[in-house]
């Protein structure tokens, strides 16, 4: 093989491509070693193709966009899962699920199922209450509403509406008719309440579906 | 690396044992036998061996006057080291080769403070060739280059044929050899390109 005929094979190129059959590999063996034009063009692609492949190797990033000299790689989101975070995150949340599990829920279960004292006061819908009824708690204390409602009077059910001393609707439940002389508790949880006069409205539902608002009552809540 | 004829005055020198001589000799013929002898041989040590054998041979030979066109000094040395890669391949042993003979002392391929500067310029180049490089080629590259995977695979893959791919390692090393050219040029004789083999 000649210099003109190497060239125009581009045998330099097949070579590192490792496309020639052995005998034109021979060939142009036999010349490379003669040709120091060749030999140049053989070692640059080879320099080429080695460096390359390092290139290639590094991170994708770092081809085609630069980052600028100097500036900090923001950690993404999912930097929070790495172990050095993750970790002892993990741990605190175990601690926390076990203590709930051990110590927590079984206090608040006896709690719920042992028997309450607290107060309490009775709502009598068949009569408008116009004074307020004054009702002493305890800070965090519940109390309780002995709801009675009209017998035979020809609702279906009822709607119970609970305002706050601000004037806003902070319960709304709705009450199945009673059997006749049957009273509904409605218990108030005292966690966070504040003083004040609460309104507890009661409508009745018609089965035709229609509401009817049946009594208004102010009830004065005392925290001692 | 200089470029050097190889001429009877070379092969003079080379005889009389002149060291730049020698180290430009065995600088510019390890980076041959090493390409010639990686897509022959797997392993690295093979390779070195098949090398040093090789560069043994020839310097007897330098000193028994068996080169006689000068000339075709580099066809000698191929020729040399197909023998020796024969012999390798049906297992015989370098070691008995030339053991009760005074063997010269084959200067090293060193890697020199200079020469790693280069190849950091020639790195960058090369980064700077490819980030030109539209992404389907380079990808074309990566894919042949890194991940060595099956050349006809890739080409059809990215919808082109082989003369493409070897259109786009010549554009590529045209690009780069100015670069390279430079950089041998500038090395002084001994030094070799310190990247992979």
């Amino acid at each position: 093989m000649d210099h003109n005929e190497a060239v125009r094979q581009k045998a330099t190129e097949r070579y590192l491509l490792d496309e020639l059959d052995p005998e034109l590999r021979d060939q142009f063996e036999e010349h490379l070693f003669d040709c120091q034009d060749c030999a140049l063009d053989v070692r640059a692609a080879a320099m080429f193709v080695e460096q390359s492949k390092g290139i290639f190797a590094e991170p994708e990033v770092q081809l085609g966009v630069k980052a600028p000299v100097g500036a900090a790689v923001k950690p993404g989101w999912l930097a929070w899962l790495r172990p050095a975070f993750a970790v002892p995150v993990l741990a605190l949340l175990l601690a926390i699920v076990g203590y709930q599990n051990f110590v927590t829920y079984p206090k608040l279960m006896r709690v719920a199922n042992e028997p309450q004292v607290g107060p309490w006061t009775s709502v009598n819908v068949s009569t408008r209450g116009a004074d307020a009824t004054v009702l002493k708690a305890h800070p965090g204390e519940g109390f309780g509403l002995l709801v009675n409602f009209p017998p035979q009077d020809g609702f279906a059910s009822y709607i119970v509406d609970l305002y706050n001393p601000a004037g806003k609707l902070e319960w709304s439940g709705p009450i199945s008719a009673a059997p006749a002389g049957q009273d509904r508790q409605i218990y108030i949880p005292g966690r966070n309440r504040l003083p004040g006069t609460y309104t507890l409205v009661v409508h009745g539902i018609n089965p035709a579906g229609e509401s009817k608002e049946l009594s208004r009552h102010p009830i004065d809540l005392q925290i001692q | 690396m200089q470029l050097q004829s190889f001429d009877e005055s070379y092969v003079e020198r080379l005889q009389t044992g002149d060291f730049r001589t020698q180290e430009h000799f065995v600088a510019y013929f390890s980076e041959l036998i090493q390409l010639k002898l990686r897509s022959r041989l797997n392993s690295p040590q093979a390779i070195e061996d098949v090398r040093q054998e090789t560069f043994t041979r020839v310097f007897a030979a330098l000193r028994d006057g068996k080169i006689r066109q000068p000339d075709r000094l580099g066809a000698f040395v191929n020729s040399m080291c197909n023998n020796v890669l024969l012999e390798h391949y049906r297992g015989s042993s370098r070691d008995d080769s030339l053991d009760d003979e005074e063997q010269p002392e084959i200067p090293a391929a060193n890697v020199d403070i200079l020469g790693a500067i280069a190849n950091k310029q020639m790195a960058e180049k090369i980064r700077e060739i490819l980030d030109e490089m539209p992404e389907r080629d380079r990808r074309l590259l990566r894919e042949v280059f890194l991940e060595e995977r099956d050349k006809d695979a890739v080409c059809s893959d990215f919808g082109v044929d082989r003369e493409y791919l070897r259109v786009l390692l010549h554009r590529a090393k045209q690009a780069f050899k100015t670069m390279y050219l430079k950089s041998v040029a500038s090395r002084p004789p001994g030094a070799v390109v310190a990247g992979k083999r």
